[in-house]
């Protein structure tokens, strides 16, 4: 008897030291893996600036509202360096979710990272608000537990593109394509060209090049020797800074330019200043675009980091970390299981608009073409969201 | 046509020029030293910072900040040398082992490099614009920036191997890389040539980072691919062949641009390696073979 008692003594003793660790709870700990160093790193900056300066604005308030708590609880970070190395970020995701048992996580940085660790959400069960990354495959995933706020998918944004360059067919009657070879290149380039034949608009000339290349002129004079109305690169960062250059010194000057990565990235406007008119790129956000809080965020970020964040990179980053501290906030408990029902079936408000999931995709976000206008990156279409009116055609070089 | 060719050919020496910059400083270090410096790209990184830097913040030409960029560059290897390499030489006995163990402090040195760039400027992509000007020669558009890259680079070229060939210190150098032991026998101090062509060899690291920064983009991370392509052009002209890789560099430039043109630039890869692979298979001791 006295045995018994003990135990039931001791039962309560353990569960009155669980309920006050709940009631104790002092910080929401959010892990991720971010590329810090290696390959990704300088692309994945604006995403962590952009997680930092969410935490920041969080804790400001005082942090998460949890309802059954009562009370808002300030977030703090988990995060460890992956390297830009696949095998690292499965690592490190194990390691946040089983070691150092983190309350929820945000995305790694890119698609091939976030995609390695979708096992993981899904084994541990646990919910990853994932921020940069987009592939079609992303609604094949069949995953439960992750998000991509993204709207940037391949086949929505290439209808998009092809869609603008109908609605202005008059000048654009043919194009020429150039495409890196890496898997988001080819996988836009597959859904591009069928929508540029179902529009009546002649590919001249396609090419493609690869990873680090260091001269593209020769290319570049092959496409001006062709002299086509448009010229659209399916580029990385690095590349399309080496694009924009050399089209400048061969002396190509098509109607217009369509660079897919690249134009977003911060240095691009800082090094070349009024060459930058009339460049379109694909995105899905500016800070004149008409949601709340587009602008402040802009602000703030160019307050505290003294630079522009990246229109992809950054502002995913920023969205990922909304709709996780809305998702906890409509949840009212941390509780993986209804946090991911949460995420799920309901819709959040972002700097980019509403967001609501289909599966693993946002579909509420439309895919956008942005364009460097007077210094700025302006939204040229679709015209619901449009900033302004595009610029076609694009002027000469300076 | 013909426009098309000299195009080609511009392109190809234009590229090959800052390959053979790079090369020479590599060839420089292994051999005097059998000293495989794999952190060679970062210190072109260094030296692009440092010339991106000095542009933005206080308006330095680039032209101007060769100098510094090189003296830096220099001041970096010296200290480098002297602390940590000339211990190592003075404690390896054995050739084989020094290699080893180089590789592994180089390798240390280039991690070290690469995080401590990011740490101090964060990862971002960064460039600026110098010299857009766009010159034409033959019909052929060039942009000036890389035309002066280009003169400067045979200039820095030229300049290094008179060095080798006419003065004292040269000749010395050469001597070091033709035989260790038969120049401490003559009397040379061979303590002081190493430390000498560690120096020369970072420098010339640093010039060709504050070359390329001139139309290239620059990361921390940067480097790595101009490591791996200059040991393909020191492979090519000889290893401890100076010559073979001033010419290397310029044959490996060509050989990629016209070959690119020719099939894809998908392929570029594939040629470098592929010559590489050729060259280590058929001539193993390189085009122009071992000597000075």
């Amino acid at each position: 008897m006295k045995k018994f008692s003990s135990l039931i003594l001791g039962c309560f003793i353990i569960s009155f030291c669980f309920s006050l660790d709940v009631m104790a709870k002092d910080k929401i700990r959010i892990g991720f893996s971010m590329s810090l160093t290696g390959i990704y790193a300088p692309a994945a900056e604006g995403q962590m600036h952009a997680y930092k300066l969410w935490l920041e604005d969080v804790n400001k308030k005082g942090g998460i509202f949890v309802r059954e708590l009562n009370r808002r609880i300030p977030a703090e970070f988990v995060y460890f360096d992956d390297a830009s190395s696949t095998d690292t970020a499965v690592k490190v995701h194990e390691k946040l979710i089983t070691s150092d048992k983190v309350d929820l996580l945000l995305g790694p940085y890119g698609t091939t990272n976030a995609f390695a660790a979708v096992p993981i959400a899904e084994k541990y069960k646990a919910p990853i608000f994932m921020s940069t990354g987009s592939s079609i495959k992303i609604r094949d995933l069949g995953a439960k537990y992750v998000w991509f706020p993204t709207s940037c998918i391949p086949d929505r944004q290439m209808q998009a593109l092809v869609d603008l360059l109908k609605a202005n067919h008059a000048q654009i009657k043919n194009v020429a394509i150039l495409y890196l070879q890496e898997l988001y290149p080819r996988e836009n380039l597959q859904f591009l060209e069928p929508a540029l034949k179902k529009a009546g608009i002649e590919v001249v000339l396609k090419k493609d090049y690869p990873m680090g290349v260091k001269d593209l002129s020769t290319l570049l004079s092959e496409v001006k020797a062709k002299n086509p109305d448009g010229v659209i690169v399916l580029c990385y960062a690095a590349d399309s800074f080496l694009f924009t250059t050399q089209a400048k010194e061969v002396g190509l000057n098509p109607k217009f330019l369509f660079e897919l990565v690249g134009p977003a990235a911060v240095a691009f406007g800082p090094k070349f200043g009024s060459n930058t008119e009339g460049i379109s790129t694909m995105g899905h956000w500016s800070p004149k675009g008409r949601w709340l809080d587009a602008q402040g965020f802009h602000d703030r970020y160019v307050a505290k980091f003294n630079k522009k964040p990246d229109y992809l990179n950054s502002v995913l980053a920023y969205m990922a970390g909304q709709i996780l501290e809305q998702t906890v906030e409509k949840t009212g408990t941390l509780n993986w299981e209804k946090i991911r029902e949460t995420a799920s079936t309901q819709e959040f408000t972002t700097i980019n608009g509403p967001v609501s999931f289909t599966g693993t995709e946002n579909r509420r976000t439309p895919s956008m073409i942005l364009q460097w206008q007077k210094d700025w990156l302006e939204i040229i279409w679709p015209p619901e969201t449009a900033t302004t009116r595009p610029l076609i055609p694009k002027p000469s070089w300076g | 046509m013909e426009e098309r060719v000299l195009q080609l050919i511009f392109v190809g020496l234009i590229i090959g020029s800052t390959y053979s910059l790079i090369a020479v400083g590599l060839n420089l270090i292994y051999g005097t030293m059998r000293l495989l410096n794999i952190a060679h790209g970062e210190l072109i990184m260094v030296g692009a910072y440092t010339t991106f830097w000095l542009f933005t913040l206080m308006g330095i030409s680039p032209l101007f900040s060769l100098f510094l960029s090189g003296l830096a560059s220099a001041l970096l290897g010296a200290m480098i040398g002297q602390l940590i390499f000339l211990p190592a030489i003075r404690k390896t006995k054995s050739v084989v082992v020094l290699e080893s163990n180089s590789l592994l402090i180089f390798f240390a040195l280039s991690i070290i490099f690469q995080n401590v760039a990011s740490l101090l400027w964060s990862a971002d992509i960064r460039g600026y614009s110098y010299l857009t000007q766009i010159v034409k020669i033959g019909g052929v558009p060039l942009m000036l920036n890389r035309l002066t890259a280009f003169i400067t680079a045979l200039i820095i070229s030229v300049v290094c191997y008179l060095l080798l060939q006419r003065t004292m210190l040269g000749k010395a150098i050469r001597a070091l890389i033709q035989d260790r032991e038969a120049t401490q026998l003559v009397g040379i101090n061979t303590k002081r040539i190493y430390l000498f062509s560690f120096t020369i060899s970072f420098a010339m690291a640093g010039l060709a980072g504050c070359l390329i920064s001139m139309f290239y983009e620059i990361t921390p991370f940067m480097g790595l691919p101009y490591t791996i392509t200059a040991f393909i052009v020191i492979v090519l002209g000889g290893l401890g062949n100076i010559m073979g890789s001033l010419i290397g560099g310029f044959l490996l430039g060509l050989v990629e641009t016209i070959g690119i043109s020719l099939t894809s630039p998908g392929l570029r890869s594939i040629i470098s390696y592929g010559i590489f692979i050729a060259v280590i298979l058929i001539r193993p001791k390189g085009i122009f073979g071992r000597g000075v």
